[in-house]
Order: structure tokens, then C-alpha cells, then sequence
């Protein structure tokens, strides 16, 4: 869907991007992750052609992105900017229905849109379809921000740290939102954030960039289990990846099947994530977790020395990939 | 004003800059004992009247009378601004804010000429009517940024001068006012040089200075002395305002190795 | 609410002493005013002096008797402004203030029929400094009302219309014998030919400063460089005194019309409009441009990086983002510039440009007072109402109201 080969930015002499290069296929959800002033914002900018590449070649379903007409371009793809960008002095309905409206579209089929890409996103038509973007809080702003660049039903979506400003409640509730819209929408989306954590929740493909170079890519345990080198390491969280890990599994996954002995009083539904089950058994002072189903029903059980003693199966597993 | 003071901060601070004040003084007072020395220039502007160097008053003289009106307003104005400016920012006087601050902006639409002319029925011809009309336009820009000065001084600033036991007195003269002297400063500045160029509508009411040429030149069709008029107030606003920008420069230079 | 802080002792005794400090202070004033000032002189012709009269002489005991009773309501309510209890305190204050306005005109009619001679056709009367201060300090206490009832602009504009409908009736219809008016009607035609030029002076340069400055502020957009020395000329045009550059354009334009036929033909000549124009184009174009550039390039760079993501071309992001969001700080730029320009034609009646001016110098070479306040005080009524109608067009241009 995207190809990056070899890209290279200068501003003058300034190397911002160098050499990079990675895939995204179609339906993938890639972050783009480093520390501020990495070149990660400069790439993803260079794929809408906000910023012209100097070297090498960006691909689009195979075509150099220099064959398309930069304006026609941009159109066929969202874009979602941490200060939202929307327009002042246009409504929220407005806002919505822009690029609908540079595409031509039918005035009706324009609204019918908006009231449907609101609907998606929980804003209710009637309370802010005519508010202005000043009346909005931060994440209400965003949410806007997003149904703006999913208008026009693209095919791709940049969004450049789009919920860094938003506090880390709003900002949870948002990437919980964004990942469940994702599995309905199966966009190709480019994700830039200097948060590892956001990162490791949302996409299946890293790319980690450092002084304009691409340091690591691969899936969010390929990462944790295999850092390149101190920085990606140190950036994963250092000490903490055993914890960044457990967080990227479930506890479905690690369960064992109910023993004949005395089920543990705590409990954990198998959906959580491992981290979590971890966090109970630090709480509860307990080794052992009872794992039930939706219907509270005990479906097997979770052990610490099990855990521990587990062979690094999904080792194996990562490099099928 | 905005253009001037980026103008300012991005000049090198050299110290041959000082000099430039004293530059323009000097042309000044060149321009002053020697204009009759430029009779050539002059009649080029003239070349079949009489007289082209205005005579009926010496130049120093009618300097000196456009300086002393200005000079008296200007320290009216700014004794004036700054304490109300001061005042209605203060607890007690909290209640005259918003009246101050909208007659600070409302005034500004009352034409300096219709301010003289009515100030002439109450206090007849002269220079007293134009030293009204210059207070009470000067005064607006010098309370507008007084206000806005002592406004903009972070309140996170002020609380913690209070934390560490300061008194209000303390924080007005330590903390306040030096912050927001280059504000105030720049109000001061737009006050003077526009008062500077409106005192020559003085001599319309019978107030003799620098307007005077011009007045003369242009009731009786001279080029010259209205030439003379203009380049003298120019220059005499050229020396003040180049002082004014010397001193604003000193402010911020104080104020940018604490901001940097 | 600071002198109940201080006081906690005599919150109990004095409970309903809270008052409005800067209405209590103008009644007070309005007060003495009313008074202790001449509230209208009487002078047999236009030239001489008059001789003044205090309020009772001019509106008699009842009439003195009324104002005191409304002055001293409004002080009365202002004692209590601040008072949980009296919350209308201030409605009733703005009632007392618009009934004093709209007595005014027929207070001067009092003084009329009460001290002018019929028998003298040329007998006068003029307004005196009472009635000045007076009509002052409530215009003051207006603004104030206006402010603690946080009254909408449309608001203020729907009670300040019937008032002033109010005294331009009573003007033209029953004051003759007022200074102002028998000076009017004196020269009626000059006064509606000077308000012609002083708008079509005003009209043209704003226009034609519009366009220029527009035009600058893009190039100067496009060529960066161009910046600094643009904004130096237009400042050095700015410190020139207006009645300098007024007078410096006499001998070029002279120049012109003398040399070229074409010049003279299309009526360009040393005084008169032509000059003037120039003058005030001149000065109109440092506001004009500073405004408009700093409008466009102040709008936020995310909202134009959005645009431009979205897929809008240059002229789309240019008309429907960058200029309707610079369009109020652009408008801010116009009211100024026609503010300055109203002052500024003034000046120009001194090169026979015509307009209000004309009756301010020629009444102050005649000494007749009345005259220069014939000129002065249309000049500040175009003043504040341009200002005023300006400010609501650039209000109503604030998408959503955002400040």
C-alpha cells in the first residue's frame, strides 16, 4: 500500500530524514515512534507530499507519489494533526464535510455523511453539528479532527500525535475508540507518537527513528523481546519491558486449566491483559488467579511459578512473521 | 509599534547604536543655526518669491516654544498615565477598570484637531489650549499600556513575590512596574512622538512654534517654509524617538539574560 | 465588595452601604456640576461674549428642583449598587440616566423661552459648561451601566437611537434660538456640502488606502524581503506632522496641474481634494498595511498545515481560510484608519479640501465659537460612529464569536 525506499529530507544541509525506508500494507497500522525531532512528523509529512521527499521513492499501491497531483492526493487521504487544525471560523458539521465538499459531492450526500461520521464517533448531531471548534473540549475537538479525515472514506489515514495534547483519561478513551474503529475500518494508517506506550497498544508495525534514521521496525514483541541496540531498549522502557510485554498479552493466553485443588479467591476476567493480572496478584498478595469467562464462570487458572517457568514459546512464534 | 519594537530586537545591539540619538541632534541644531546658510537649496523649491527662509521668528526660539509645549504635556501625561494606570489596577481602585480601560480606547477616536477646537472656547487662544489638547490625546496611549503592562505580569509571578512575604507596595515597585517598563516605555514613546507632530496644529489657535512656517508657507502659496517647518519637527521627532528606542533597547537588554 | 473585606466590623450597622464607587463618584460630580456651572449663557449676537446663568436662573426652581431629584436618586442608587438585596439597583440607575438624557434638549428649551429676548432676531443661547459636564459624566455613567449590566452592543445602540432621535427633534424643530443652531441655519448649505466633501474625503482615501494596502501586504507576503524596508517608509509617512505633508504636496501638485493638461483636466490642482487625498492615502497606508499583513500572517500555521493536508489548493486555502479568519484583524485596521482619516481631513480644510474643518478655522479666525463647534462636534459624532458601526461589523465577523 505504502512504500518508503531510501527516502532522504535536507532543509539546507540538515539531514532531517535519512535513508529510510519501510513498508505498510494495506489494513496495517503503523507508529512512526522517537524522541522530538527525530524526522517522524518530516516523514509522515512527506507522504501527503505536505513536504516534497529529496531522494529515494514513496510508493503508493505500487505508483510514485509524484505521479499523482499533490492536491488530488492529499484528498484520497486522511489527516490528523495534534492541534486538531480545525477551522475557527467554520462549524463543526462544516469542518466535518470539507473535503467531501473539495470533492464535489452532492450536498445531500455531504450531510447524510457528516450526520453518519458523527454518529461513528459519538459527537450527537443535534448538540454539535452547529457548535464552533472554541466551544469544544480538547477531545471532543479531536474526535471532529477525525471524522474530518475519515470524510471522505480514504483508504489511508496520517495522523501526526494526535492525541498528544489530550489528558491521559480523554487520551486512554480516544486510542480505546480509535482501536475499535480501526477493526471495523481496516484503514492503512501512519502513526506518529513520541509515546512508546500508545505505540505498543495500537499498532502492529514499529518503525523507530532516531536523528532522521530508522533504527528498528518490526512488530510491537519483536521490539520487546529483540531491542537493536541500548536506545531502542532504553526507549521500550528499559527494566519495565518484562511489564510492556505482559501488557501486549491476555490472559487467555497464558491460562491454565482449572486445578483439582482449591480455586484462588481472586479473580480476573481472560480478557485482561497479563500486566494486569500481574498488578492483581502484587495487590492481593497471592500467586494464583482464578480466571473466569464473561459470565463470571471459572474457566481455569493463572499461576506465578507457572508463568515464570514457561518456555519463551512465542519466540519462535515472532519469527514467522 | 509592533513593527518598531521587532525592528528593535532584531538589531545587533552595537554600541555605536548610541551615537545615533546625538546624530540626529545634531542635525537638528545644525538645521536650527544654520538654515539661512541653505537659501541656495531653498529657492529651489521658490524661485520667484521674495524671502524663502522663514524670518518673521527666530528658528531657536520657535524649538524652543514647540519643546516646551510638549515637554509640559508629556510630563503631565505620563505623571498623569501612569498613576491612574497604577491606580485602577490596584484593589481599591479595581472598580474604575473598566470605565478607564474603555475611555483609554474610546478616546482614541476623538480627532486631536476637534480636541483643540474645543478646547479653545473655554480657554481661549494661545498655547494653553493646545497644552490641553496634547495631555488629553497623549494621555490615552500611556494609560492604555500602563494598563496593559501591569496586566500582562504573570499572576503565577505575583502570587509567589506575595508567598515570600513581599508586601504590595514591594511588588508594585520590584516586581510590576519593571515589568512592564518596556510596555509602559513604548506607550510613552508613541505618546511624545505623536504629540511632537500635533503640537503644529498649534499654530492654527495662535500658539507660536515649529507649525508656525508651516502655516505661513502654506497661506502664502511658500513651498520653503513649509519645507523648513517639516524638516525641523522631523528632525526634533527623529531625536526624541531614536532616544525613546535607545532606552526601550536598555530595558530589554536588562530584561533577556533572565528570559534566556 | 473590598470595603466589606476590610470592614467586617461594620458589615452588621451598614449592611446596605455598598456601593458603586465609580457611579457614586460621576453622580456626585453631575451634582455639582448641575449647580455650581453655568448652565446656559445668553449673548445678544454672534460675536460678543455672553453672560451665563446658573440652573436657576435658566430652568427656574422647578426645573433645578427636577434634576436635583433625578441626580440625587441616581446617587442614591449607587449607594446600594453592590447590594445582594437591591439587585435592580442598576436597571433603575440606567432608567434615571436615559430619562436625564432625553430631558436635556427640553431643559434647553426651558432656558430659551426663559432668557431669550424674542424681540432680538440675533439674541443667542448658548450651552454652558454645566450642561456640558453634565451631558459628560452621564455619557460616562452610560458606559459604566453598560458594563455592570454587560449589555450586548445591539443593546446599547437600541436605547442610545431614540435619545438621539430625540434631541436632533427637539434641534431642528424648537431650538432656533440656539447658538449652534442659529449658526447653522446661517450657512445650512455649506454645512451639508462640508459633510459631502468630509464624507466623500474620508470614503476615498479608506478605499483607495484599502486596495494599496491589500496589495502591499501581499507582495510584501510574497517578497519577505521587502519587509523590513516597507514598514520603514510607512512609519517615516507616519511621523511627518499632517499639516507638513499637507502643505508639502501644494508645490508638486502645483507642479503637475501647471505642466500636464491631463492633471488639470481631471481637476488636480496645488490645493483643494487633490493634495488632501494624497495626504491622507499616505497616512491611511501604514495601518492599513500593518493590519492586513499582520491579519494574514498571524492566522494559526496548524490551521493552514490542516488545509493544505486536506487537500485544498493554494487559492481555496488563501479565500476560504487564511482571509475570511484575517478579515476581523483586517477590519481593525479599517476602523482605524477611518478614525484617523476623519481627524485628518479636518487639517485639510487648511488647503481648501473642504469639509468640518472649513467651519473650525474659519470660526477660530473669526473668533465665533459657535462655528468651530459647528465643525468640531459633527467631526466627533462621524468619529465614534464610525467607530462604533465598524466595530460591529468586525464583531459580527468573529466566526462564532471567538475572540
Amino acid at each position: 500500500m505504502i512504500e518508503l525506499s531510501h527516502v532522504t529530507k535536507r532543509f539546507g544541509d540538515e539531514m532531517a530524514v535519512d535513508d529510510v525506508s519501510f513498508k505498510v500494507a494495506k489494513g496495517e497500522f503503523c507508529a512512526l515512534v522517537g524522541t522530538s525531532g527525530c524526522g517522524k512528523s518530516t516523514t509522515l509529512r512527506m507522504i501527503n507530499r505536505l513536504l516534497e521527499h529529496s531522494e529515494g521513492e514513496i510508493l503508493l499501491d505500487g505508483q510514485p507519489i509524484r505521479d499523482f497531483d499533490a492536491v488530488q492526493l492529499r484528498r484520497r487521504i486522511g489527516y490528523v494533526i495534534q492541534s486538531t487544525g480545525l477551522f475557527p471560523h467554520w462549524t463543526v458539521a462544516r469542518n466535518i464535510g470539507l473535503v467531501p465538499r473539495l470533492l464535489k459531492w452532492p450536498s445531500t450526500k455531504v450531510h447524510s455523511r457528516v450526520e453518519q461520521l458523527m454518529h461513528l464517533l459519538g459527537l450527537p448531531v443535534g448538540e454539535f453539528a452547529h457548535k464552533f471548534p472554541h466551544q469544544l473540549s480538547g477531545g471532543q475537538a479531536q474526535r471532529v479532527g477525525v471524522a474530518r479525515a475519515l470524510a471522505a472514506d480514504p483508504d489511508i489515514l496520517l495522523m501526526d500525535e494526535p492525541f498528544g495534547a489530550l489528558d491521559p483519561i480523554t487520551r486512554e478513551k480516544l486510542q480505546e475508540e480509535l482501536r475499535a474503529l480501526q477493526s471495523r475500518l481496516h484503514k492503512t494508517i501512519v502513526f506518529v507518537t513520541h509515546d512508546i506506550d500508545e505505540a505498543l497498544q495500537l499498532a502492529n508495525h514499529l518503525v523507530v527513528m532516531r536523528a532522521g534514521r530508522v533504527v528498528q521496525q518490526g512488530t510491537p514483541l519483536e521490539l520487546l523481546h529483540h531491542p537493536a541496540d541500548k536506545f531502542v531498549e532504553s526507549m521500550l522502557g528499559g527494566v519495565e519491558r518484562g511489564l510492556k510485554q505482559a501488557g501486549l498479552t491476555r490472559v487467555a493466553d497464558h491460562m491454565l486449566p482449572l486445578s483439582p485443588t482449591l480455586p484462588a479467591q481472586s479473580r480476573v476476567p481472560s480478557s485482561m491483559s497479563l500486566r494486569q493480572a500481574l498488578s492483581v496478584m502484587l495487590r492481593d498478595h497471592t500467586e494464583r488467579l482464578t480466571v473466569v469467562d464473561p459470565h463470571d464462570m471459572p474457566v481455569g487458572e493463572l499461576s506465578m511459578r507457572k508463568l515464570i517457568r514457561e518456555p519463551k514459546a512465542d519466540q519462535g512464534h515472532d519469527r514467522e512473521h | 509599534m509592533t513593527v518598531n519594537t521587532r525592528a528593535a530586537t532584531q538589531a545587533s545591539r552595537s554600541p555605536w547604536q548610541i551615537g545615533i540619538p546625538l546624530v540626529w541632534l545634531l542635525l537638528l541644531w545644525l538645521a536650527v543655526t544654520g538654515m539661512a546658510q541653505l537659501e541656495g537649496f531653498f529657492r529651489l523649491f521658490e524661485p520667484d518669491v521674495r524671502s524663502v527662509i522663514y524670518s518673521r521668528v527666530d528658528f531657536s526660539l520657535l524649538l524652543g516654544r514647540h519643546l516646551f509645549v510638549v515637554a509640559i504635556a508629556a510630563l503631565v501625561t505620563i505623571t498623569l498615565g501612569l498613576a491612574s494606570g497604577i491606580a485602577v489596577t490596584r484593589k481599591k481602585g479595581r472598580d474604575f477598570l473598566p470605565l478607564v480601560s474603555q475611555l483609554a480606547s474610546m478616546g482614541q477616536t476623538f480627532p486631536p484637531v476637534a480636541v483643540l477646537a474645543l478646547a479653545v472656547p473655554v480657554l481661549g487662544f494661545g498655547t494653553l489650549p493646545i497644552i490641553v489638547a496634547l495631555m488629553l490625546y497623549g494621555l490615552l496611549p500611556i494609560v492604555r499600556n500602563t494598563l496593559t503592562g501591569l496586566q500582562e505580569v504573570d499572576v503565577g509571578i505575583k502570587e509567589a513575590a506575595r508567598a515570600m512575604g513581599m508586601t504590595s507596595g514591594q511588588i508594585l515597585r520590584q516586581v510590576e512596574l519593571p515589568m512592564a517598563a518596556p510596555v509602559i516605555m513604548a506607550g510613552i514613546r508613541t505618546s511624545v512622538t505623536i504629540n511632537i507632530a500635533t503640537a503644529a496644529l498649534g499654530a492654527t489657535v495662535g500658539a507660536s512654534n515649529l507649525g508656525d512656517p508651516i502655516i505661513a508657507g502654506i497661506v502664502n502659496g511658500n513651498t520653503a517654509y513649509v519645507v523648513q517647518g517639516a524638516l525641523l519637527i522631523g528632525l526634533l521627532a527623529l531625536s526624541v524617538d531614536s532616544t525613546f528606542e535607545q532606552v526601550q533597547r536598555r530595558l530589554k537588554a536588562d530584561e533577556s539574560p533572565r528570559n534566556k | 465588595m473590598s470595603l466589606k473585606d476590610a470592614m467586617p466590623v461594620e458589615k452588621g450597622r451598614l449592611s446596605w452601604f455598598s456601593p458603586n464607587w465609580v457611579l457614586l463618584l460621576l453622580s456626585t460630580i453631575a451634582l455639582g456640576a448641575f449647580f455650581g456651572l453655568e448652565t446656559a449663557s445668553v449673548a445678544p449676537n454672534r460675536i460678543v461674549s455672553g453672560t451665563g446663568y446658573l440652573v436657576f436662573s435658566a430652568l427656574g426652581w422647578q426645573g433645578a428642583l427636577l434634576g436635583m431629584v433625578l441626580i440625587l436618586a441616581l446617587i442614591g442608587f449607587s449607594c446600594i449598587a453592590e447590594c445582594q438585596e437591591y439587585r435592580d439597583a442598576y436597571k433603575a440607575m440606567l432608567v434615571i440616566v436615559m430619562a436625564l438624557l432625553a430631558l436635556m434638549p427640553f431643559a434647553l428649551m426651558v432656558a430659551t423661552s426663559r432668557l431669550v429676548d424674542s424681540d432680538l432676531p440675533q439674541a443667542r443661547l448658548g450651552i454652558g459648561a454645566g450642561f456640558w459636564v453634565t451631558l459628560f459624566v452621564l455619557l460616562l455613567a452610560l458606559v459604566e451601566l453598560r458594563t455592570r449590566l454587560a449589555l450586548a452592543r445591539i443593546w446599547s445602540w437600541s436605547l442610545l437611537l431614540p435619545i438621539g432621535l430625540l434631541w436632533w427633534l427637539c434641534l431642528s424643530l424648537w431650538l432656533e434660538p440656539l447658538a449652534l443652531m442659529r449658526e447653522y441655519h446661517s450657512r445650512s448649505e455649506q454645512f451639508s456640502e462640508a459633510f459631502r466633501q468630509h464624507l466623500e474625503l474620508v470614503g476615498t482615501a479608506v478605499g483607495v488606502s484599502l486596495m494599496l494596502g491589500m496589495g502591499l501586504a501581499l507582495l510584501m507576503r510574497r517578497y519577505p524581503r521587502s519587509q523590513k524596508a516597507a514598514f520603514a517608509i510607512l512609519n517615516f509617512l507616519q511621523t511627518i506632522p499632517s499639516l507638513a505633508l499637507f502643505g508639502l504636496l501644494l508645490a508638486p501638485l502645483a507642479w503637475l496641474a501647471a505642466n500636464l493638461p491631463l492633471a488639470a483636466s481631471l481637476g488636480i490642482s496645488g490645493i483643494g481634494w487633490a493634495p488632501a487625498l494624497v495626504a491622507l492615502v499616505a497616512y491611511s497606508l501604514l495601518p492599513m498595511v500593518r493590519n492586513t499583513f499582520i491579519a494574514l500572517e498571524e492566522v494559526s500555521p496548524a490551521v493552514i498545515d490542516a488545509a493544505y493536508g486536506m487537500g485544498m489548493d493554494t487559492r481555496q486555502v488563501f479565500l476560504q481560510v487564511r482571509l475570511p479568519l484575517a478579515l476581523p484583524v483586517m477590519l481593525e485596521g479599517v476602523r482605524i484608519t477611518t478614525v484617523q482619516a476623519i481627524g485628518l481631513t479636518t487639517v485639510a480644510a487648511l488647503i481648501g479640501a473642504g469639509g468640518f474643518g472649513t467651519f473650525v478655522f474659519q470660526g477660530l479666525g473669526q473668533a465665533a465659537m459657535d462655528m468651530v463647534l459647528l465643525g468640531a462636534l459633527p467631526i466627533l459624532l462621524m468619529a465614534s460612529v464610525a467607530d462604533a458601526l465598524l466595530g460591529a461589523v468586525s464583531d459580527f465577523l468573529r466566526p462564532g464569536g471567538a475572540k
